[in-house]
C-alpha cells in the first residue's frame, strides 16, 4: 500500500475540508487512480458524498498509488486534516504521503514554506503567505527590534504535519452506498450561497430567539442508513416509520422551489412568519441523451416545467433543520455552482460543482438532506 | 505603617492590563511585591511548573511611585541616603486577578470624553487597621472619577530560581516569528519540544495522552516546524538536545511579547531543568521560568543521551520571600483576631469588584497551591476567547463557518487557554534532587545581577525542610 503525491491546490483542498468538517468529523476518504472520494455520514443530519478528480488538488505527474484493491480507504478526522492543510496554504511545495509511526498509520503532510523576510529597515511587503499577512497588520514601528540576519531574503520553513488515520479494509466500506432517490420534482440552480446563507442564518436565529420552541419534537423520515440505500422508493411523505431525529427544537426552515425559476425560503413559528422569494433562477435542462424522449417528458420535473406558472401549483417543498442547512451552505466558500433537486416532502439533494474545471461534472459534491415531516 | 501609592498614565495602564492578562493564564491570583524602586507582579501555576513575573521599574514605568514602610521612614530620617532598600522594606500581597482585571474593563483607549486620564492606586496597611484594601482611582475626562476598593491578602511570594550564568543554551527571536511557528500547531496540542540539528531549529508539538482504537482519530496532529537558525537573532544551542515545555505557557508568553513587540530570549541548560523566557520593554522586565521535560520526540529515531525520556517534570525550585506580615507570630501580633481573617467586604459598590472569598490569610499560598490540585481554577481564571482570532489570521473564509449565535462579548481583552490542566501527574511523587537544587540556589543568588536578590539568610530557612 503506497500513496504519495504533491499538492498543487492547497487552498481548494483546505476550503473543501473546511466545508466537509462542518458536517462531521469522521470522513471516509477513498483514494483511487483518477479520483479522490470524500464521504461523511454523520449520525444525524446531512450526508455528503464528494468526488474530486485528482488533478483538482494533486499533481497528476507525481501521483503514486499502490494497493491490492485499486483503492485505499482511510478514515480521517477531516477537521484535523483541515487544520494541517492550513500550513500548506501559500507554501512553496507540499507533499502528502501515507506512512506509519509505530503502529499508527499516518497521513504525513510535508510543507516547504518560503517566506520573504524583509530587512529590518523596510516595512513588510505582501507575499501572500499567512505570516506576511500578520506582519502587515502591525503598526509601522513594528520593525524596531533586530532579528538575526538582517538582509531581505527568503526564509525557509519546513513544516511536517502528521495526521493520524485508520486504514479501512475494502470489506468494511463495501456496504456503504450512496442513497438512491426518486426523480426530483423540481431542480433549480441556487442563487448566491453567500446571500442564501445570510438569509437562512438570519431566519434561523430569529426563530431560535423567538421562542424556545415548545413544539413537540419533530419526526423525520428514516435517515439514510450507513449500509443501504434507504430513501424509500415509493415516496410516502415521511411520517411513517419516522425516527425522532432529536429532541432539540432547532428551528426548521421551509424551502420550496418550482420549475419557473422561483425559490422560496420561509420559517413559521408561533409568533412570526417570514419568507424570502428568489425569482428568475435557472431550472437547468437535463441531458436528453441519458434517456428516451417519452421517459424524459414523463419526469416529474418536466411535467412541473410544462405546468402553468400560476404561482400556486408545481411547487416542491422540503423542511430542513436551520443549523444543519447553515453547515451545508458553508460549501459556498468554494464558490461553486449548486443545483438543488427537490423531492417534494421527502428530501433535498444538492449537486455542488466546483468552479474552474473544464469538465464540471468531474468534481461534484452531493449533499443528501432529509425533509422533516410536519 | 506601610504605604504604597502610585500613578499610571494611560499607556502604562494598558501595559499593566496586558501583563495581568498574561499572568491570568498562569494562576488566578497575582502576587504583588512593592519594593523601593520596583513593583513586581508574579504568578506561579498550581502545579508549580511555570512561573511568570513582570518587574515594573519605578523611574520608567510610573508617573509617580512612593513606597514606605516603618523601617524605611525611620531610615530615611536618620540618613538621607537610599541605603534603605534592605530586604525587609518590601510589601507583599496577592489579589484575585479577575477582580483586578475587571476594573480595567472598557476603560482603556476608548476615544470617549470620559477616557481614563490617570490611574492612582494606593495601599495603606497599619497594625491598627484590619482591612486589606487596594484603592484604585481612575481619573477620567470631564471630571469623572471612578474608585474601586479591592481586597488583597498578605502572601508569601515565591520566585522561581533560575541561574542565567549556567544557562548554556540560548536563543533570541522576534515574537512575530515565534507566533508564525505556533500558528502551525494544533490547538489541542499540549507539549512543545525544541531541538536543533544541522543548522535547523525544530519545534515540535505533541501530546502525551495515550489514545487507542477509535480515539486515534481524535489524536491531535503531530506538527514539527523546522526553521533555519539564521532566522533567530542568535541561536547558541547544543545540537540534538531535546527540551519540552508546556505549549500553552509558550503561547501565553509569545502572545504577550507580541503585543509588546519585544524580542524574546530563551535560556536553558538541559531537560528537567528550568527554561527561562525573558524580554524587556519600556521599563518592564518580563521573565517566565518554565520547567522542561526531558523527552525526545516521540518515536523519533535520534535518541539523545542527554534527554531522559518520559520523565515527569519537576517543580520549579522556589524560594519563599516572606512579606513582613507573614511569620505567624508577627501576624498574630499585628492582628489580634486572626480567625475569620477577612473583614467582610463592603456591600458591593460596583459589580465589578469581586472579593476574595474562602482564602485564609494565614494559609501559606504555596502550600495551598500545591497541596490541592485544582484543575478547575485555571479555567475559571481565564475569560472566554475565540482561539481562531488569536492564532490564525482571520480571513473572509470565516463567513462560511457556522454562525455564532452568541453576541459579541462586550470586552475582547482576555483569552482562554481552555484551562485544561495538562500536567496531570502528581508532581510531588518525584524525588527532588536536593543536592543539586541547594547548590544552584546557593550559587545563583548573589552573583546573578539579573536574578532576584536574596531575601533571607540560608540559616533562616533551615528548618523548612527544603534546604536541610
Amino acid at each position: 500500500m503506497r500513496f504519495r503525491t504533491q499538492l498543487v491546490n492547497p487552498l481548494t483542498f483546505s476550503k473543501l475540508t473546511a466545508s466537509l468538517a462542518s458536517l462531521g468529523k469522521v470522513c471516509w476518504m477513498r483514494l483511487e487512480y483518477d479520483v479522490i472520494r470524500f464521504t461523511i455520514i454523520p449520525d444525524q443530519g446531512t450526508q455528503v458524498w464528494a468526488q474530486i478528480p485528482i488533478d483538482a488538488i494533486f499533481d497528476e505527474t507525481t501521483y503514486e498509488l499502490e494497493s491490492n484493491s485499486d483503492a485505499i480507504n482511510i478514515e480521517i478526522n477531516v477537521s484535523v486534516l483541515h487544520r494541517a492543510l492550513r500550513s500548506a496554504v501559500g507554501s512553496t511545495s507540499a507533499q502528502f504521503r501515507l506512512t506509519k509511526k509505530g503502529k499508527t498509520p499516518l497521513l504525513a503532510l510535508t510543507v516547504l514554506s518560503a517566506q520573504f523576510t524583509p530587512g529590518n529597515m523596510t516595512l513588510s511587503t505582501t507575499d501572500g503567505g499567512p505570516v506576511a499577512e500578520d506582519a502587515q497588520q502591525l503598526p509601522p514601528t513594528a520593525n524596531r527590534d533586530v532579528v538575526g540576519d538582517m538582509g531581505a531574503r527568503e526564509r525557509e520553513v519546513w513544516i511536517t504535519q502528521e495526521v493520524p488515520i485508520k486504514i479501512l479494509h475494502e470489506a468494511v466500506v463495501d456496504g456503504l452506498h450512496e442513497p438512491h432517490c426518486p426523480d426530483p420534482d423540481v431542480h433549480i440552480i441556487l442563487p448566491s450561497l453567500q446571500q442564501l446563507k445570510s438569509v437562512s442564518d438570519r431566519f434561523t436565529k430569529l426563530a431560535a430567539s423567538d421562542s424556545k420552541n415548545t413544539r413537540p419534537s419533530v419526526l423525520a423520515p428514516e435517515a439514510p442508513g450507513l449500509s443501504a440505500a434507504s430513501f424509500s422508493e415509493n415516496g410516502g411523505s415521511g411520517g411513517s416509520g419516522g425516527t425522532a431525529l432529536s429532541t432539540n427544537s432547532s428551528p426548521k426552515l421551509e424551502l420550496s422551489a418550482n420549475m419557473h425559476g422561483k425559490l422560496k425560503l420561509s420559517i413559521v413559528t408561533d409568533e412570526l412568519r417570514l419568507s424570502s422569494v428568489w425569482s428568475g433562477l435557472v431550472n437547468p435542462e437535463l441531458d436528453p441523451a441519458q434517456m428516451s424522449q417519452t421517459a424524459y417528458s414523463q419526469l416529474p420535473s418536466e411535467r412541473n416545467r410544462a405546468a402553468k406558472d400560476d404561482g400556486e401549483s408545481g411547487w416542491a417543498t422540503v423542511r430542513i433543520d436551520g443549523r444543519d442547512w447553515g453547515r451545508v451552505l458553508s460549501v459556498g466558500r468554494l464558490s461553486p455552482k449548486v443545483v438543488a433537486c427537490f423531492i417534494n416532502e421527502m428530501a433535498l439533494v444538492l449537486y455542488v460543482y466546483l468552479p474552474g474545471r473544464r469538465n464540471r461534472e468531474d468534481s461534484c459534491l452531493t449533499y443528501y438532506i432529509n425533509s422533516f415531516a410536519l | 505603617m506601610t504605604t504604597l501609592s502610585l500613578s499610571l498614565a494611560p499607556p502604562a495602564l494598558i501595559r499593566l492590563h496586558d501583563a495581568l492578562t498574561c499572568l491570568s493564564k498562569f494562576n488566578e491570583t497575582v502576587a504583588i511585591e512593592a519594593e523601593h524602586d520596583l513593583l513586581r507582579l508574579s504568578a506561579i501555576n498550581s502545579t508549580k511548573t511555570a512561573y511568570a513575573a513582570f518587574a515594573f521599574a519605578r523611574e520608567l514605568f510610573f508617573e509617580a511611585y512612593a513606597f514606605s514602610t516603618d523601617a524605611n521612614s525611620r531610615a530615611a530620617r536618620h540618613h538621607q541616603s537610599t541605603t534603605s532598600s534592605a530586604q525587609s522594606d518590601r510589601f507583599c500581597c496577592q489579589i484575585y486577578i479577575k477582580a483586578l482585571l475587571s476594573i480595567f474593563r472598557g476603560r482603556i483607549d476608548r476615544k470617549k470624553d470620559t477616557a481614563v486620564e490617570r490611574c492612582d492606586m494606593e495601599i495603606r496597611e497599619s497594625p491598627q487597621q484590619a482591612e486589606c484594601r487596594l484603592t484604585v482611582r481612575m481619573i477620567c475626562g470631564l471630571g469623572v472619577i471612578k474608585s474601586y476598593k479591592l481586597t488583597y491578602e498578605p502572601a508569601t511570594v515565591q520566585h522561581a530560581v533560575f541561574d542565567r550564568t549556567k544557562a548554556l543554551n540560548q536563543w533570541t527571536a522576534d515574537p512575530r516569528f515565534l507566533r508564525s511557528i505556533i500558528d502551525h500547531f494544533s490547538f489541542s496540542a499540549e507539549q512543545l519540544d525544541m531541538y536543533s540539528d544541522s543548522g535547523k531549529a525544530v519545534f515540535t508539538s505533541f501530546t502525551t495522552k495515550i489514545t487507542e482504537g477509535k480515539e486515534v482519530l481524535k489524536h491531535p496532529v503531530h506538527t514539527s516546524v523546522a526553521i533555519d537558525k539564521r532566522d533567530f537573532a542568535d541561536f547558541l544551542v547544543e545540537n540534538k538536545l531535546h527540551v519540552a515545555i508546556n505549549l500553552k505557557d509558550f503561547k501565553a508568553v509569545v502572545a504577550h511579547a507580541e503585543t509588546m513587540n519585544a524580542t524574546v530570549t530563551a535560556r536553558y541548560t538541559r531537560p528537567c531543568k528550568p527554561l527561562q523566557l525573558a524580554y524587556e520593554f519600556e521599563g518592564v522586565d518580563s521573565q517566565f521560568t518554565l520547567m522542561t521535560r526531558g523527552e525526545g520526540v516521540q518515536g523519533g529515531d535520534d535518541d539523545v543521551p542527554t534527554s531522559s525520556r518520559a520523565s515527569i517534570p519537576q517543580q520549579l525550585s522556589a524560594r519563599p520571600t516572606p512579606g513582613p506580615a507573614l511569620t505567624p507570630a508577627e501576624r498574630a501580633r499585628r492582628d489580634p483576631n486572626p480567625a475569620p481573617e477577612m473583614p467582610p467586604p463592603p456591600a458591593a459598590r460596583s459589580r465589578s469588584i469581586r472579593p476574595l472569598t474562602g482564602l485564609s490569610t494565614q494559609e501559606n499560598f504555596a502550600q495551598r497551591a500545591s497541596a490541592e490540585q485544582r484543575p478547575s481554577t485555571s479555567s475559571a481564571a481565564s475569560a472566554s476567547m475565540d482561539f481562531d482570532s488569536l492564532f490564525v489570521p482571520a480571513d473572509d473564509d470565516r463567513q462560511w463557518d457556522e454562525m455564532n449565535e452568541e453576541e459579541e462579548p462586550q470586552d475582547i481583552l482576555g483569552w482562554d487557554a481552555t484551562g485544561q490542566e495538562t500536567f496531570q501527574a502528581t508532581l510531588r511523587d518525584e524525588e527532588p534532587d536536593f543536592s543539586r537544587l541547594t547548590a544552584s540556589s546557593r550559587k545563583e543568588a548573589p552573583k546573578d545581577e539579573m536574578g532576584i536578590p536574596p531575601t533571607q539568610r540560608m540559616s533562616q530557612i533551615r528548618g523548612l525542610g527544603l534546604f536541610d
